[in-house]
């Protein structure tokens, strides 16, 4: 697979030149869709069992929108935004949405930042005065910052610098990714992010951050009527702007698998881990990452699947084992494999013994009980999912900001139930190690 | 540029759920809250036994979580294949966790396959099997995690601080127990923790969503009437508490943690809500707080601090942690203490106070906005031996507080000279790398998790490497289910 989605792009741009419309529009089963004359997309998802509400704000940017040499500026921006405007200075933000008994927090990805909170239902009109003024009045001052970067330097540390599994995983990304900044972390490189000054800041702030750049999600007790009063009043007066364009990097065809091993004291566990380059829901056929979703469930997800069932149990090789698949990008999705050793066991006789169970679920389909019980728990999933708020108003965000519709996500248990095992066997015979990093993580002194 | 107005008005806000909380009954040893909602097809379940760590026999500890951990490892006629499939094939949720004082079984289940995720949990609690193959893979998976525990800071600080906090108590040991003793711990050993410790008497549960209360009151009792009603045995008191001083354990990492604590205020105590108030302001509010100003905000030293005001049966602690680069762990540990010592000789404003109880009442509807929450949320209570009425008069108790109050118990609490302080990680000065006081005897170097020894029986996590999207910017951690 040598993806890039460029339809999926240019189809996910398009959208804003046709707004919906004004009037809210039932879109599902519980969800109403509408936009403001400015370009902003608004969902309402109602939900009525307590006097809460929960607002997100997704951005079209993400890390892959970094400038070159300047990675993590994009999450760096995501807490600039809670350093305050000229209205609301310093942490006022934060302040009012205790103040009013509401929790908020922000999120970056590669290719979306979201912010959101969490609150009274007659506090929703004060929340998104907030929002809507720092999407348009933010303070970037030299003061704010200096302390926002070592703050984040400080994150770096903990997540990753201080974390041997975080920062296997950032070299590896880094070597899947031949030339796609989806190999650049989210947080950005230490030596990079202590480059970001007011000026880049600013200037990701005027090309990034615009009603038009953006979808509000809206669930709780609310109606869509309120919702669309409340959200022009707020947004409505918030001016468009001209977007820098994402980027839209190529990504080459991979020539070789390419393996690595990181040896670390701070690793007191050995672990064998790999990434596959594969589609995503926003670049595959119809059918095909649903497909790869269900063979992560059945090979990985869980001490039913066939990894943890022959690697652990029957073979007493591993004692821990899983597989996933992270297909909610705009370009390409990766399908993950790992174990981790018994004592005394060798990390080459396991990836063996690993690569064993892969090259078995290529050659045959799964069982009809393991293909039932892992369609049975990703369609269960989305009712648990209805139970929170937040959950749901996220995956709707996240699908609408990469690209996808209101119908893909609705529609995603029907797709699950109708995967077949052949479709699975198919999904397990197109993973190729040529679009593959394996690495292993070594105990002991590093050399 | 216009100016926004935010008028902000006291909210008085009570949760919606607050007049629907039903008493079920099930014997007067048990306690069943429910709340009924029909709007999502599920069922959440948190139910409390008292099995918690501090039960762990002398030179077994971690047998109450190692017991936990094979709830789900087979019992009745299914073994352990058998189990994880009866849970798979119906989409339950089960998992268990033990903190000191109690095991935490949560269930979340489709409301059409309730009867089946209890019938499992009975089969689990009255016949568990113990069976040689999963002990050894679940012993090994537990010695691997505490393991890679020795190398984390976080881990490092605050297992050792709950050492060096409790002395010889009950409490003092990590809830995950030690290489040493998870080795030693055998099948028999486990069936005799089940057969003293899983009993119903003290039980506590806490049911949200798809059912009515008579299927429930009839689904309980067929579930927990085999189970024996036995009373299980007594925690020993707790005596002193607290090392003061500064303890360093070294670690080669470039950011090191430090735990630091004081003896809290026992949760039946009447200082304990505006004791709960002064921690919100003092430590506990995100980037409310004063610790969050000073480190975070004003002085970019740190990603995230935080402190709570933790009860357990027998103890209460104050305890916070913050992380930063070696060359300024020193330098943060110093602010934190000037801090708390400001905090102490004059405690919060008007205005601080007025804003921590419009958050800690405001907020407090956000705790019942889904079933699992919901159910979370009640068996937190249930675990600190409130009554059911609790729920409606919190909000109540908060809005009570006076200053005088607030500054009183802030006084009693917050004493920077009485501070135990665990640093795990070697801060980047001159001073000799070794422990500043000595730590107390029965202390070894690293090891084990800290208060929740948790372990998802379900699903196994991904290494972490692979989580995907970054949180920010706010930090405070996600608290121990249970807004007091």
């Amino acid at each position: 697979m040598t993806a890039l989605p460029a339809a999926a792009q240019v189809k996910d741009r398009s959208r804003l030149s046709a707004p919906a419309p004004l009037n809210a529009r039932q879109t599902g089963n519980n969800t109403f869709q509408f936009a403001l004359a400015n370009g902003l997309q608004v969902l309402v998802i109602p939900d009525h069992r307590a006097p809460v509400a929960t607002q997100m704000l997704w951005f079209k940017v993400g890390g892959v929108d970094d400038p070159a040499g300047i990675s993590g500026l994009a999450h760096f921006f995501e807490h600039m935004m809670f350093r305050g405007t000229k209205a609301n200075p310093n942490d006022t933000f934060s302040q009012t949405i205790a103040k009013n008994g509401g929790d908020t927090n922000a999120f970056t990805d590669h290719d979306y930042t979201a912010f959101y909170e969490q609150i009274a239902k007659d506090r929703l009109p004060l929340a998104m005065k907030l929002e809507a003024d720092r999407l348009q009045n933010l303070d970037l001052s030299d003061a704010h910052v200096g302390p926002e970067r070592d703050v984040v330097l400080e994150e770096r540390r903990m997540r990753v610098d201080n974390d041997p599994q975080s920062l296997m995983g950032e070299q590896m990304r880094a070597a899947l990714h031949l030339s796609h900044p989806y190999g650049r972390p989210v947080i950005g490189w230490a030596e990079e992010v202590r480059r970001i000054d007011r000026v880049s800041a600013q200037d990701f702030y005027d090309h990034h951050y615009a009603p038009n750049n953006a979808t509000l999600v809206i669930a709780g007790d609310v109606t869509p009527d309120e919702v669309r009063k409340m959200a022009q009043d707020a947004y409505g007066k918030v001016p468009s702007r001209e977007l820098q364009p994402r980027s839209e990097p190529a990504e080459p065809p991979r020539l070789a698998e390419t393996r690595m091993t990181i040896t670390r004291a701070d690793a007191r566990v050995p672990l064998v881990n790999r990434l596959y380059r594969v589609p995503s829901y926003s670049t595959a056929r119809p059918g095909i990452a649903e497909a790869l979703e269900v063979y992560a469930q059945q090979m990985g997800g869980d001490q039913t699947s066939t990894l943890y069932r022959v690697l652990v149990e029957q073979k007493k090789l591993a004692s821990d084992v899983g597989a996933g698949y992270d297909g909610y990008n705009r370009d390409a999705g990766e399908f993950s494999v790992y174990a981790v050793p018994r004592p005394g066991v060798s990390l080459e006789a396991l990836e063996k013994a690993m690569d064993q169970v892969l090259a078995a679920t290529a050659a045959n389909p799964p069982a009809a009980a393991d293909l039932a019980r892992a369609k049975t728990g990703l369609v269960a999933s989305v009712t648990y999912r209805r139970d929170s708020q937040f959950a749901l108003a996220s995956a709707y965000g996240q699908a609408l900001t990469i690209g996808l519709t209101v119908d893909d996500v609705n529609e995603w248990p029907a797709r699950i139930r109708a995967v077949t095992a052949q479709g699975v066997q198919k999904a397990a015979q197109s993973l190729s190690r040529k679009e593959a990093v394996t690495a292993w993580l070594v105990p002991g002194a590093a050399k | 540029m216009k100016r926004f107005l935010f008028a902000i008005a006291v909210l008085f806000a009570v949760p919606a759920q607050a007049a629907t909380i039903q008493n079920i009954d099930l014997g007067k040893n048990a306690e069943v809250w429910f709340t009924e909602d029909h709007t999502v097809p599920i069922v959440a379940f948190s139910i409390a036994l008292p099995a918690g760590s501090a039960y762990d026999p002398a030179g077994k500890a971690g047998l109450a979580a190692f017991a936990g951990a094979m709830m789900d490892e087979g019992a009745g006629p299914l073994d352990s294949k058998g189990f994880h499939q009866a849970l798979g094939d119906k989409a339950i949720g089960f998992s268990a966790r033990v903190d000191r004082d109690y095991l935490v079984i949560s269930i979340s289940t489709l409301k059409e396959n309730a009867p089946e995720a209890l019938h499992l949990l009975q089969l689990a609690l009255t016949h568990p099997h113990f069976d040689a193959e999963p002990l050894a893979r679940v012993r090994t998976q537990i010695v691997q995690s505490l393991q890679q525990d020795e190398a984390e800071p976080p881990r490092v600080s605050s297992r050792v601080f709950m050492r060096a906090f409790f002395g010889g108590h009950a409490y003092a040991h990590p809830t995950n127990g030690e290489i040493a003793t998870i080795s030693s711990i055998t099948a028999a050993d486990l069936r005799g923790f089940a057969r003293t410790h899983w009993v119903s008497h003290g039980l506590k549960v806490a049911v949200a969503g798809d059912i009515t209360a008579p299927v429930l009151q009839k689904l309980l009792g067929t579930t927990f009437t085999p189970v024996s009603n036995h009373v299980p045995p007594p925690l020993p008191p707790v005596g002193r508490l607290g090392q003061p001083g500064v303890h360093v354990i070294p670690l080669a990492v470039p950011q090191p943690t430090a735990t630091f604590g004081l003896p809290g205020i026992m949760r039946n105590d009447p200082d304990f809500i505006p004791g709960y108030v002064a921690n919100y302001i003092l430590g506990g509010g995100g980037f409310s707080s004063r610790l969050t100003d000073e480190i975070r905000v004003k002085r970019g030293l740190t990603y995230g601090v935080s402190t709570s005001l933790s009860s357990m049966n027998r103890a209460s602690i104050w305890v916070g942690s913050v992380a930063t680069r070696a060359d300024a762990i020193r330098q943060t540990v110093q602010v934190v203490k000037d801090t708390m010592q400001t905090f102490a000789d004059t405690g919060p404003t008007q205005a601080e106070l007025d804003d921590a109880k419009t958050y800690l009442t405001g907020s407090f509807p956000l705790a019942f906005a889904s079933n699992s929450g919901t159910a979370a949320q009640l068996g937190a209570f249930q675990r600190q031996n409130l009554d059911i009425g609790y729920v409606t008069r919190r909000n109540g108790l908060i809005q009570a507080v006076t200053l005088a109050d607030v500054k009183r118990v802030s006084k009693r609490l917050f004493d920077p000279a009485r501070l135990t302080v665990v640093i795990g990680g070697s801060p980047a000065d001159n001073r000799p790398q070794r422990p500043e006081r000595p730590l107390p005897p029965g202390a070894p170097v690293p090891p084990a998790r800290p208060a929740q020894g948790q372990r998802a029986l379900a699903n196994a996590p991904p290494p972490r490497s692979l989580e995907k999207p970054l949180a920010g910017p706010v930090t405070t951690p996600a608290p121990t289910p249970g807004t007091p």
